[in-house]
């Protein structure tokens, strides 16, 4: 298997690329990935994948005209003739009145993210953490899900002087179990080691809900107070940062946060912020422009205090970037991809305790945008959704599906849980939250599962 | 690289024996390395994309990625590995990876994979093409989006023009254990216009001719050229104007109507995703899910209404869901999916179709060569029927007409659905009323598709390409093709709230 490229190679495979005549600025975006995933499901292992890939994304401003090409091919060659490509594409396009410059010399925060281990992890280790949990599946009960051992290094180089590259590495297992007279159990482990993974809890935390989610019943929909674990709280978080967050859209007037700096749009137990350098998350701590990732405080004590930004959009606005671009060119600008939401006092049970009519969600499904404006979005509860009668869990129920504005469903948050998990809504982010218990959440219609 | 050429099959022609004599190193590896059957792809994609936005360059990019995947069988278990480099001893190297793999999944006991019979060929194919879309200076592409944004931009109220162009070619050359020798050619085109009006904290949108990026086709850049982009761009910024201030679509039980461009997504998440063999087997389950229908609903299962007939073509001229042969080597299909309302016919892989007694209906892609071929649609098409919209909207006494996807949602078995659209209309004895915004509707999939009591005709249908297709871990992007005529269906949640 493959090692780090490293920083030294990294840099003389950009420096093809940084040399190019005839041109203002050039900028060179490196991923480097590789790792392999084991996925199982009926509790055999039918789909297992390893993949190396390299990328050299390299952006050529010359007279404000920007251009942007890639190419797998990591070589001093292949650098070359991307940034020869790009050079072609600016030539042809018009000034962007709004291209701020590329990033300068700009230490970013230290953050070890790398684990040899992980990065090193074997097919059969894989496949011995799957098997640990696939052992923990009661008789009739099976297992479907996925165990990723992957390494990413990402490196970005400007001719305006800035050079960042950072190793990290991810494991990530997910289940569902399944099996009985219907439903299912939902548990995953998001972490940058793989040692901190525990395959045994997963398999036997999602066993208890699939046996517990046995014969569900029909509910009626409508308003209920929710407990939802921390997977179903990411979703209403990362579909936050998609649509309220992000610097580009709060500018537009195309956010519902817009325009509502300072003011209280969610409950007083509640914040939400951006690190990307906590040891609690993952990644990188620069953005894909090369700047370095800034703690930013989103909503402080439920208040709006602002956003995130990257180059382009804090000129567009009178800012500092924040360092938390995408890759260019990206039509929905910055986006906080290591989000945290503070924590209280409860535990999950405490919140089941204090409910006399309510519903326990373990995560949501395919969920999407129905006005941004408003941040409602729909989806439907899946794997784990359960009856709250008088206290305690009474049973499970059939699959609901919301429709659901986040901003009132985070203001009418009572419970605050005191323990966060990593989770995440979205493949290439994820959000340390707590459980939430929510007394009005809508629930729009019913599954027949 | 082949530069296209009319549809059909060709002997390997000389510039891909090269190539196709690299994916034919890398299976001899996997055998030497202990497979007992193995498959490569060697594959080269190239992207062009390019975005205006009122009348300014908002992103002008291209892509290019080469690389191989192996796939290999070991005493009954896959395993698959892929590389960038594609010297002589990282192929070794990536072939021996994959017998690995494959002999780790022994580590669970499992039924050995049993492949349907297919036999191997070797061939070429091209999708169709008359002018290639890489070729056509940028000068004339951008031109065309600056045009069609500064007419957006010219109506009053708008407060975002934005036009974009998306290009995709892939070169596949596909070898196998068993004598497959293919190499094949796609080339995939797309435009389309957004209007956004923003005003007193509301924001209205309209796409033409469809949503998220414009109508994509396997065809080049002729394609671009038919779709009207400028004489279309002054309606659609003005609707999107005037939805502003249009009234909510209310909350009631109604007659809807679906335009062409929303029947494809509604074909897509209730029907094409829920045949996926793959799916029903339990394949998918723990990430996108399951799927209601069962093995044994074939030709039973009353799936929809009598006049719903559904069909899966990977011949289909134009289709994203078009190709010669699978990426397992199976030849291009028409399958009937849905027959007068009664399901009948899975889509399926050579692995999967073994397990119910069937061949595979040929439906294995893979996003790029760095992936493992999965079931995707291919091209998933309602049947068209017969008459027009207008003699749909005609013969409706209270409805509403909802027209372009905006988003979409279904449960993870594929019954529980609520889809947005951009726009609607009150439909009011027989004619076009009220205009109304944030439209959407939900349903139960075979209630809603037995509810349907009107397709229109030929003239009405239209070959979609849904170009973002996700499943599968690692995430993969899939990119299929939808034909679909508007159609109508009776008493449909509308305004959920």
């Amino acid at each position: 298997m493959p090692g780090l490229i490293g920083r030294d190679g990294f840099e003389q495979v950009a420096r093809a690329a940084l040399d190019l005549n005839g041109v203002d600025g050039v900028e060179v975006l490196f991923l480097h990935e590789f790792g392999g995933l084991t996925r199982f499901a009926s509790s055999e292992i039918h789909q297992s994948t390893y993949r190396e890939d390299t990328a050299l994304r390299v952006r050529v401003v010359t007279q404000d005209r920007v251009g942007v090409a890639s190419s797998n091919d990591f070589s001093v060659e292949g650098a070359r003739r991307a940034a020869q490509s790009a050079k072609e594409l600016a030539s042809v396009v018009g000034a962007d009145p709004l291209f701020p410059g590329l990033a300068g010399p700009t230490e970013p925060r230290a953050h070890e993210s790398f684990d040899e281990a992980t990065a090193a992890t074997t097919p059969e280790e894989r496949a011995e953490a799957v098997a640990q949990l696939v052992g923990r599946c009661p008789p009739g009960f099976t297992a479907a899900g996925a165990y990723e051992t992957m390494a990413v290094e990402i490196g970005v180089a400007t001719t305006a002087g800035q050079v960042v590259w950072q190793p990290t590495t991810q494991a990530s297992l997910t289940t569902v179990i399944s099996g009985g007279e219907g439903g299912n159990g939902f548990a995953e482990a998001f972490t940058a080691g793989a040692a901190e993974v525990d395959p045994e809890a997963i398999g036997a935390r999602a066993a208890d809900k699939a046996v517990a989610s046995q014969r569900p019943k029909p509910l009626e929909p409508g308003p209920y107070t929710v407990v939802l674990e921390p997977a179903a709280v990411s979703t209403l978080v990362g579909f936050l940062a998609w649509i309220g967050l992000g610097g580009r859209y709060l500018a537009e007037g195309r956010s519902c946060l817009s325009g509502k700096e300072g003011q209280q749009v969610i409950a007083p137990s509640l914040s939400i912020w951006d690190d990307a350098a906590d040891p609690a998350t993952l990644g990188a701590t620069f953005d894909f422009e090369g700047v370095p990732r800034q703690r930013v405080d989103m909503i402080a004590d439920g208040v709006f205090l602002g956003g995130v930004y990257d180059m382009r959009t804090a000129q567009q606005t009178g800012r500092q970037s924040t360092g938390h671009a995408l890759p260019s060119p990206n039509p929905d600008g910055p986006f906080p991809l290591n989000m945290f939401m503070s924590t209280g006092d409860a535990t999950v049970e405490e919140m089941i305790g204090s409910t006399a009519h309510g519903v326990l969600v373990t995560r949501f499904h395919y969920s999407n945008v129905v006005n941004p404006i408003d941040s409602s979005i729909t989806g439907m509860t899946r794997d784990g959704t359960f009856q709250i009668s008088g206290g305690e869990v009474a049973g499970p129920v059939m699959n609901f599906r919301f429709t659901q504005s986040i901003l009132e469903a985070l203001s009418a948050v009572s419970m605050v849980g005191r323990e966060t998990q990593l989770a995440s809504e979205f493949f290439f982010s994820a959000s340390r939250v707590p459980a939430l218990k929510i007394d009005r959440f809508n629930f729009s219609s019913r599954s027949d599962h | 690289m082949p530069s296209g050429g009319p549809p059909g099959r060709y002997v390997v022609s000389e510039e891909a024996a090269p190539v196709l004599d690299v994916a034919k190193m890398a299976v001899e590896a996997a055998l030497k390395a202990g497979a007992d059957y193995a498959d490569t792809r060697v594959g080269t994609d190239l992207t062009e994309g390019i975005t205006v936005r009122n009348q300014e360059m908002e992103g002008i990019d291209r892509s290019e990625s080469t690389g191989l995947g192996v796939r290999v069988l070991v005493n009954g278990r896959w395993g698959f590995a892929a590389t960038a480099r594609l010297d002589e001893s990282e192929i070794a190297h990536t072939a021996a990876a994959a017998v690995q793999i494959a002999k780790a999944a022994a580590r669970l006991p499992g039924e050995a994979v049993s492949l349907s019979a297919v036999d191997p060929v070797e061939g070429s194919w091209r999708s169709p093409m008359s002018e290639d879309p890489f070729t056509v200076p940028l000068e004339e592409k951008i031109a065309l989006l600056m045009e069609a944004t500064r007419r957006m931009q010219g109506v009053k109220g708008v407060t975002f023009a934005e036009g974009g162009m998306d290009l995709f070619r892939r070169s596949t050359w596909f070898a196998s254990s068993e004598g497959a020798a293919i190499d094949q050619v796609t080339t995939h085109s797309g435009a389309g216009l957004e209007a956004t009006a923003v005003d007193d904290g509301e924001m209205q949108q309209r796409s033409f001719p469809n949503s998220f990026r414009g109508h994509v086709k396997a065809n080049g850049y002729e394609h671009i050229r038919t779709l009207g982009l400028v004489e279309e761009a002054e309606h659609t910024a003005t609707q999107a104007v005037e939805l502003l201030r249009a009234p909510e679509c209310p909350t009631e039980i109604t007659t809807l109507i679906l335009d062409s461009g929303q029947m494809e997504l509604q074909v897509h998440e209730s029907i094409g995703h829920a045949v996926e063999l793959d799916r029903v087997l339990g394949m998918e389950e723990a990430y996108a899910g399951s799927s209601f229908v069962r093995p044994q609903d074939r030709g039973t299962l009353r799936y929809a209404s009598p006049l719903v007939s559904i069909t899966a073509d990977a011949s289909l001229p134009g289709g994203l869901g078009s190709f010669g042969w699978d990426d397992e080597g199976v030849p291009a299909q028409r399958t009937p999916i849905i027959v007068d309302g009664v399901f009948q016919h899975f889509i399926s892989s050579r692995e999967t179709a073994t397990r119910i007694g069937d061949v595979s209906q040929g439906a294995m892609r893979a996003d790029g060569w760095q992936h493992l071929p999965l079931i995707r649609m291919t091209n998933i098409s309602l049947e068209p029927r017969e008459g027009s919209l207008a003699d749909i909207i005609g013969d409706t006494k209270n409805g509403i007409y909802m027209c372009t996807n905006q988003s979409w949602s279904i449960d993870d078995k594929r019954v529980n659905f609520q889809f947005g659209c951009e726009i609607a209309w009150r439909i009011r004895d027989g004619k076009v009323t009220t205009m109304y915004r944030n439209p959407n509707y939900a349903g139960i999939t075979t209630e809603f598709w037995g509810s349907c009591d009107a397709v229109a005709g030929r003239e009405e249908w239209t070959l979609w390409g849904t170009p973002n297709c996700g499943k599968g871990q690692p995430p993969q992007v899939g990119r299929v093709g939808h034909g679909a005529s508007p159609a109508r269906f009776r008493d449909v949640q509308v305004g959920v709230r």
